[in-house]
This record gives C-alpha cells, structure tokens and sequence, in this order.
C-alpha cells in the first residue's frame, strides 16, 4: 500500500473522541474482563502521560473506581505534587500519597548513586549541589551514539559538566532505576489490596525508544496510551480537559535534583518533531519527503532515523519478558 | 611510524571482538562504525574507557565528535593525534 504524502499534520489525530472511546471500551474490556479487576490504580506525577492515563481511567471504570498514588521522594519537584492534587481535584478521584524516600534510602539508592558521582566530581556533595545527567551530542547533525554527562550545580548556580565514564554511568543509573521500581511495588500493594488493575502510563515513545525502566514504570498491567504519539497524548488532554497547567509544563524525569528535560536526557529532539520523525521511520518514508516538510535536510533525517534504529536495537531487552523456552 | 602500528593493530582487535552484531561482517580500517550499527552507547563508552586504560588517553566532551571515532582509522589518528599533543 502506498503512504499517504508526508505532511506535519500526519499524525494529527482525525477523530479524537473516537479515539478516545476505542482505549476506554478497550480498557473496559481490558481490566474487566482479561484481567478480571474492578478498577485501576495510577500513579500520578503531574506530568502530561499520567495525567491522561488517568483522564481515560476515570471515563473507563468511573471516577469512584480509580485512586491516584503520589509518590514522591526527597529529589522530586515540589510542581508535581501540586499538579498531581490539580489532577485529581479536577477528575473527582481519591488520593493516596506515599513518601518513597525512606524505602530508597534502605535500598542504598542514593547512597549508590552519590558514590558514583563524587567519583566523577570529588567535591559533589548532595546537601548543597544538584545534579543531573544530560546528553551533548546533536542527533540531527551527528550520526553517534549518546554519550552521557554528569552535570553537578552549586548553591550559587555555577554548573560543571564532565562525560560519565561507563561504570559511573552504569551504577547512577541502576541506583536510580530504584526510584521507578519502587513506585511500582507500591502502585501493586495499592492495587492488590482493592483488587484493581495498574494502569500504566508510557507512551508509544518511551515503550518504543526503551525510555523506561523494566519492571519499574514499565511494570504495568495495561498502558492505554502506550500506541499514541506524545503530540497525540496532548490533543487528547486537551480534549479530556487535563489542567492546563499539566499541559503547558515542559516534560522532565523528575529523577535526579537538578531540572532534567526529557528532551536533554534522551530524546535530543523536541518532541513535536520526534513524533514525525519517527512516523516517517516506522512507515518507510524516504528522508527527502519528511525532510522537506519539515524543512530540514534529507541527512539530517537520515541521522534521526539511525537513531532510531539503534534505540530499538539496544532496547529490545527492555520489552522482552523473561525467556523460557528452554526445552 | 612503530607507534602508528601498534595503535591501529591494537585497535583493530579492540574493536573487532567488541563490535555488535558483526556475524558474516567484515569490519577493516575503514568500516564507518556507527553507520553499520556495529557500536552503541554502552559500546561507545567501553571504546573511550579502553582508550583512555590503554593510551592513558582522557577524551574531553568537544573531542565526542564523529570523525575522531567513526572508523578504526579515525580512532587511530585521532589517538596519536592525542598522543602527540
């Protein structure tokens, strides 16, 4: 079959109510009938892909049949909470917040990870500098992998950056992917205990791009909007009336303490042209077609999809579930 | 001209039983590494440790530029060119 021209309006949703609709029948039929639970559980962060999970949780199972945990820990952002309360004020929902710092802290999760990084800068210290990792490189004018950094800022906003060598790297990030699997195990405690679903809240993006964490908030029983493109996910929280606050916030981690941009961290595009990118590279579009609406040059497209190919490649184990087909 | 052979052999090997996904693949001086998928970020990051474990070489953010990595023989000129300074 033959792709429809490449515009930058190709993903632009046709009918969004009638997108809408088919996730939250199927959902219905999901959670009820598949999974065979009474309601779902969501963990809510005030960020753009929770708040519409939720959004789409409350049309599917009804608002009394959803609860919405908060689950911050001493490097979240104050913002998150407040939205995830805005959230929930605005879609009727019930509420339960579960300081995660403690559970991280007999973990060794920040214990682990500071070691790392004092590694790479002596004089961090996490009571008076903020840190974050970032990644350099230009992926529209660079055919490379990623190399990380380890970005450390002081009381006075002075701001060092060094490339992580791969052990550092490593060890941060496994100390932090504590964070997510922690929020998981308690999202199921939570969700066992009223005999709900865990409603997961990736996007088509972060399961596709491996921009997740295994069992942690890859750890889900169903992801509603885990096919929509996250320019998708944001005609649909206008359309479902998600505070517009939650939508003009810019995407972050919400990981380590200092801001973190999804964008800066893993993606290196916005996401508006991301979505179309990867559009033109899951249909097979020539580069020169989406480079020439998107007013780029066909190299630059080319890099992006090289990209793309090796994110999918090198995440792959993220998505598989265990082997055992072993006889 | 010794130092330049002994890089690029040694190189070489590193990056030949480092490379992914090289079954049936030939990989010579001029192989573009990244265009054939043949390293990613893990692998990228073990090639600077090994360079930097080997050659005692510390590769600064502005040097993380395709052309000092992209074949065996950009890695090798961009080694003596660091060895050299």
């Amino acid at each position: 079959m033959k792709n429809k021209p490449f515009t930058k309006n190709i993903i632009k949703l046709e009918d969004i109510e009638k997108t809408c609709n088919n996730i939250i029948e199927k959902l219905k039929d999901d959670v009820y009938n598949k999974l065979q639970r009474k309601g779902g559980i969501v963990g809510i962060s005030g960020g753009i892909d929770s708040s519409v999970t939720l959004a789409l949780a409350v049309k599917a199972f009804g608002k009394e049949n959803v609860t919405g945990i908060l689950l911050p820990e001493k490097d979240s952002s104050p913002d998150s909470a407040m939205l995830a309360n805005k959230l929930a004020e605005k879609f009727g929902i019930k509420t339960i917040v579960e300081n995660i710092s403690d559970a991280l802290d007999g973990f060794g999760c920040y214990r682990r990870r500071d070691e790392a990084m004092q590694r790479v800068f002596p004089e961090y210290d996490p009571k008076t500098y903020k840190s974050k990792i970032a990644i350099k490189q230009d992926v529209l004018n660079q055919n490379m992998p990623s190399i990380f950094s380890l970005v450390i800022i002081d009381k006075n906003g002075n701001q060092k950056s060094k490339m992580l060598p791969m052990n550092e790297y490593l060890q941060i990030v496994a100390a932090s992917n504590f964070k997510q699997r922690s929020r998981m195990s308690m999202l199921y405690y939570h969700a066992e205990a009223l005999h709900y679903a865990v409603i997961g809240t990736p996007n088509k993006h972060e399961v596709e791009q491996g921009f997740f964490v295994k069992y942690g908030d890859g750890g889900a029983d169903v992801m509603p909007i885990g096919d929509l493109y996250k320019s998708q996910v944001y005609e649909i929280a206008a359309y479902l009336g998600v505070p517009q606050e939650i939508i003009d916030r810019t995407p972050t981690t919400d990981t380590y303490s200092a801001e973190q941009t999804q964008e800066e961290f893993f993606y290196q595009l916005p996401f508006e042209l991301m979505d179309l990118i990867w559009y033109g590279w899951e249909n097979d579009y020539d580069t020169g077609d989406v480079a020439y609406a998107l007013n780029l040059k066909p190299n630059q497209i080319e890099h992006v999809y090289k990209t793309f190919e090796r994110k999918m490649k090198t995440t792959e184990y993220l998505r598989l579930a265990p082997i055992r087909d072993y006889k | 001209m010794k130092q330049n052979t002994t890089s690029t052999e040694r190189i070489k090997e590193y990056v030949i039983n480092n490379a992914a996904g090289t079954n049936n693949f030939q990989i010579d001086e001029s192989t573009l590494l990244f265009e054939e998928g043949l390293f990613d970020s893990m692998g990228f990051m073990a090639l600077i440790a090994f360079l930097q474990e080997e050659y005692n070489i510390q590769a600064n953010d502005d040097e993380l530029v395709v052309e000092n990595f992209e074949s065996i023989n950009a890695i090798v000129t961009y080694v003596n060119k660091k060895l050299s300074a």
